[in-house]
């Protein structure tokens, strides 16, 4: 009964005596939810041609009352305003793919790439490698080593088993509350009691509020790792 | 009816009892690993609520807070959902 859950449509290639296998239906909704988010940039930024007298429209508005979202909730949690700054495209840029690629899961026959493991695990070793990136060019070399044994040296695979496993915790969630939220979907599509109302109600439940929640959370996780790993 | 039920008894294989166990085993792991979580998500809103209501001014900053600490809590839900998709679907 629990059998077509899992299935993947996974395409071998074989570049010499390298192998490599894609998920299929992963890459093809990733590229369009790129392309979604480039075209609605594309247009938006049409209507910014404002002056700053003049009364905002109303695309100006959503885009601004966006920014401040971001902003506000999240690269404000940064410990320094300069850090805040530089990181403020990448967070949104997390926050927003993030977003649109839990919720075009509602729409019939698409999949949301955030279902995939290595979806979400590329987004941990990216935070991942951008925290250590920014502590060393914040700290310098030697007091980054050093980092690992404070306070004291017995405590370095300790301190080393905690940076890895911030990644692993980090993408995991993500992966669990949207596969999580698919299986429960698709075990309430097979009752034929059910098969109407409650499908569509907790699609949009797992879609919508879960899809938002989670995206928030991921990007103010991503804010708060790379902010731990720069102070301490 | 003896007969019937030693009948019945040869019948089942051991891959009969494996599946069973897995699939007991994912029920016992998603039932029991959902309970630690819950109450923590819950002590978490429950005070978080406490300080909005004393102090409606810090709203933003203790919803923040509070959705980084489920978020946090939340992970040995998923842990324990990542073993019971193991047992049903992988081994």
């Amino acid at each position: 009964m629990l059998g077509p859950i899992g299935q993947k449509l996974i395409a071998h290639v074989s570049i010499g005596s390298f192998s490599f296998s894609f998920d299929l239906i992963t890459i093809i909704m990733s590229w369009i939810v790129i392309a979604l988010l480039v075209i609605l940039a594309l247009t938006l930024r049409r209507s910014l041609h404002q002056d700053v007298d003049e009364k905002p429209n109303r695309v100006q508005a959503l885009l601004d009352a966006l920014i401040d979202l971001v902003k506000g909730q999240l690269t404000s949690s940064f410990s320094s305003d300069q850090l805040a700054r530089e990181l403020f495209p990448f967070i949104a840029t997390l926050f927003l793919f993030i977003l649109v690629s839990n919720w075009i899961s509602i729409i019939p026959y698409f999949e949301s790439p955030t279902k995939d493991l290595n979806v979400t695990f590329s987004f941990g070793l990216l935070v991942f490698f951008m925290s250590q990136f920014f502590a060393i060019r914040r700290k310098g070399v030697g007091k980054y080593f050093k980092g690992f044994i404070e306070p004291y040296p017995f405590m370095l695979p300790l301190n080393i088993v905690g940076e890895i496993a911030k990644p692993l915790s980090h993408s995991f969630r993500l992966f669990g509350n949207m596969f999580g939220g698919a299986i429960m979907l698709s075990i309430m599509y097979m009752f034929p009691m059910t098969s109407w109302i409650v499908p569509i109600g907790l699609n949009l439940f797992y879609g919508l509020f879960q899809g938002m929640i989670q995206a928030f959370v991921f990007s103010l996780l991503a804010v708060a790792y790379i902010n731990v790993a720069v102070e301490t | 009816m003896l007969q019937e039920a030693q009948n019945v008894v040869s019948q089942i294989s051991g891959a009969d009892i494996a599946t069973a166990a897995k699939y007991i085993a994912a029920g016992i792991c998603m039932g029991i690993g959902a309970i630690g979580p819950a109450i923590g998500e819950g002590m978490a809103a429950a005070h978080a609520l406490d300080g909005m209501a004393r102090q409606p001014e810090m709203e933003g900053a203790l919803l923040r807070t509070m959705v980084l600490g489920q978020a946090i809590t939340e992970s040995t839900g998923i842990y324990s959902l990542l073993i019971a998709i193991v047992l049903l679907f992988v081994i």
